[in-house]
């Protein structure tokens, strides 16, 4: 098992599209980093070129300590599995996953006994003989897994495995895929699109957006001190409420001014907003953080805001509302048991403790 | 009403592909007929259409032995059997490359094959016969074979490779994971996925090539390394044709390509409809 290094990768393709642009990373021994982003985020090429499945334009990539830049994709210990799983049509469960100890010459009983080991531990003994044809998504990706772990390599690079999979299917995956990790003890670099997949499954998540990295951190980190708007935007469902606002001093300290309410900050936040005092910023909450008045623990006029209720979205375990307040919707998650109605007016309480203000200018978090 | 109109359609479709069937047939349904009549039979009596009054298998003897058809078919087949399977296997290593490496004047190399195809034969034919007496491949089979490899190679890697831009990438990504080089994942994943494509091009090539009577004439001089095709043509005289003959014989040599297609039919239907492999 092995370290991952990126330094200042960047990659540029033939038709001057930037799709990585410098990004820094250390994936640490036995860690299980995702890559999280929209598509297009250059996720994926930053995953291909760890495989060196794609060059790398400028920059480093380090495994177990070795510039591996110029090393074949099958000289750097690592497997990869594939979001269509790739197996190989004409070759059973078993040639698939014995295809790659073969070509490194493994002994037979070893590639036997190797197999046999993987496929006991994916549960799918009995699919040996089977073509990948004759299996279902779920039992495909199994094998695609497989095909993987009995090459026992430095490194596993999964590829939005899971996004072909049913929804039912995917949060059982998920959860094998985290068994796995730490039955195995491997490093894994894992890309996905779905935020759920990130938060639950990784020890770091990176997110990027535009071939850039947003922001590297744990999945507490990046719900909890989002790095910027993007961010804040991306993770977290429903997303983050944003509203234009303005900071301004008032009775008892520093208020912030939107164009339909006015809240008071927090002591503690007082001193990182100093500099911003009649500046425009972005005030940012995120919907769990918004109370129902009646269901709320602290309400006081310094934290509670009128507005009419637009759409009531009863979930069951929670029920999502959208609120107009001013000319902002603010969307919040509120008690089941809110007796809010459409076209009624309703007592929001925000939580300020857990409020975010962004840079107006350059969308960083300032809180 | 609808159900009268749909039968009376149906009615007018059959007798229309009916039609067009037996039109087709006809030459194929003489040739035939002509092969078992006496040469009497066709001249004295005019009798062109009809079936033979007196059916003989005499001609079909005279055609393989009077025109050295053995001799003939051995070298067909030796040219048939080496050029189809260079062709398939130069073809197919071209169209790896160029579905899946990027290099150098990729689109170029690719749009020449394309073209090449559209040259017709009949403009190279004095090119190729001065060509073939310079480099001393004038009267050999292996003249013949090259140049039918040559000519066969632009459609056979067109062909594979819209076949081989079909398989996901991924595939292909995976072996080069696994540590398969360039030639094992050439002979290991991408030609066993190929199959059903390399079979049909395969029965279109012997076909094409088996049949082929232009190249041969140009090519080929001494009566020991004639193909069958020209060796038909020995019947052939100034004043008159042994016609029952040249049936018989041609009967003959189409039955291989014929047979061939049997058996190999249900690879040539698959390769042509299907688009590579499903999941």
């Amino acid at each position: 098992m092995a370290q991952v290094v990126l330094e200042n990768v960047t990659k540029i393709y033939d038709n001057k599209v930037v799709a990585v642009k410098n990004a820094n990373l250390v994936v640490e021994d036995k860690e299980f980093v995702v890559l999280l982003g929209p598509s297009g985020c250059g996720k994926t090429t930053t995953l291909r070129m760890i495989a060196g499945l794609e060059e790398v334009t400028e920059g480093k990539i380090y495994i177990d300590g070795k510039v591996v830049n110029d090393v074949e994709p099958k000289d750097r210990d690592i497997a990869m599995v594939f979001q269509n799983y790739a197996l190989y049509p004409h070759m059973t469960v078993y040639e698939n996953m014995a295809f790659g100890l073969k070509l490194r010459k493994f002994p037979k009983d070893e590639i036997d006994r190797r197999v046999r080991e993987a496929a006991r531990i994916l549960g799918i003994e009995d699919l040996l003989d089977r073509k990948p044809r004759q299996l279902s998504g779920g039992q495909r990706q199994r094998v695609a897994v497989g095909r993987a772990i009995v090459r026992n390599p430095k490194v596993f690079l999964f590829d939005e495995p899971l996004s072909n999979l049913d929804a039912k299917l995917r949060v059982q995956m998920r959860s094998e895929l985290k068994k796995l990790h730490h039955r195995l003890q491997a490093t894994i670099i894992y890309v996905t699109h779905d935020q759920v997949e990130a938060m639950t499954m990784a020890d770091k998540i990176v997110i990027m957006k535009d071939g850039e990295i947003q922001q590297i951190g744990t999945p507490y980190e990046v719900y909890n001190n989002p790095a910027n708007v993007f961010v804040a935007g991306f993770i977290g469902s429903p997303a983050m409420n944003f509203v234009n606002a303005r900071i301004v001093r008032g009775e008892g300290g520093l208020w912030v001014q939107t164009s339909g309410f006015k809240v008071k900050v927090p002591k503690e936040f007082e001193d990182k907003l100093a500099n911003y005092i009649d500046k425009e910023v972005i005030f940012g909450i995120r919907p769990h953080d918004i109370y129902d008045k009646l269901f709320a623990i602290a309400p006081t006029p310094e934290n509670t805001v009128f507005g009419i209720v637009d759409v009531v979205e009863p979930l069951g375990s929670e029920t999502i509302l959208h609120v107009k307040v001013g000319d902002e919707t603010i969307v919040a998650v509120v008690n089941p048991k809110t007796q809010a109605k459409e076209d009624q007016k309703i007592d929001l309480v925000f939580d300020m403790t857990r409020m975010h203000v962004f840079d107006k200018e350059t969308e960083k978090a300032i809180i | 009403m609808i159900s009268r109109k749909k039968w009376l359609f149906a009615l007018l479709f059959y007798v229309f592909c009916t039609f067009i069937v037996v039109l087709w047939m006809i030459p194929f349904l003489v040739a035939i007929f002509t092969a078992f009549k006496t040469i009497d039979e066709i001249f004295m009596l005019r009798n062109f259409w009809a079936p033979p009054r007196t059916w003989t298998f005499e001609n079909f003897k005279v055609a393989w032995k009077e025109g050295k058809m053995g001799r003939y078919f051995i070298n067909t087949l030796w040219v048939t059997s080496i050029s189809v399977s260079g062709t398939l296997f130069l073809s197919s290593l071209a169209a790896f490359a160029l579905s899946w490496y990027d290099f150098k004047m990729k689109k170029p190399i690719l749009m020449m094959f394309v073209a090449g195809m559209l040259i017709p034969f009949q403009m190279l034919l004095i090119p190729v016969y001065k060509f073939s007496v310079m480099t001393g491949l004038y009267d050999t089979l292996t003249g013949v074979i090259l140049f039918h490899i040559a000519f066969q190679l632009g459609f056979c890697t067109f062909f594979l490779r819209n076949f081989m831009i079909t398989i996901p990438s991924s595939l292909f990504d995976a072996a080069r994971i696994d540590g398969a080089g360039a030639f094992t994942i050439y002979a290991k994943i991408i030609m066993p996925l190929m199959k059903p494509a390399m079979a049909a091009l395969a029965i279109l090539e012997f076909t094409w090539i088996w049949n082929d009577y232009l190249w041969s004439l140009i090519l080929l001089q001494s009566d020991v390394k004639k193909t069958v095709t020209i060796g038909l043509t020995a019947f052939q005289g100034q004043w008159i044709s042994s016609w029952n003959i040249i049936a018989a014989g041609s009967l003959l040599v189409a039955s291989v390509p014929v047979v061939v297609f049997l058996v190999f039919q249900r690879y040539f239907i698959r390769g042509l409809t299907f688009g590579g492999i499903k999941g």
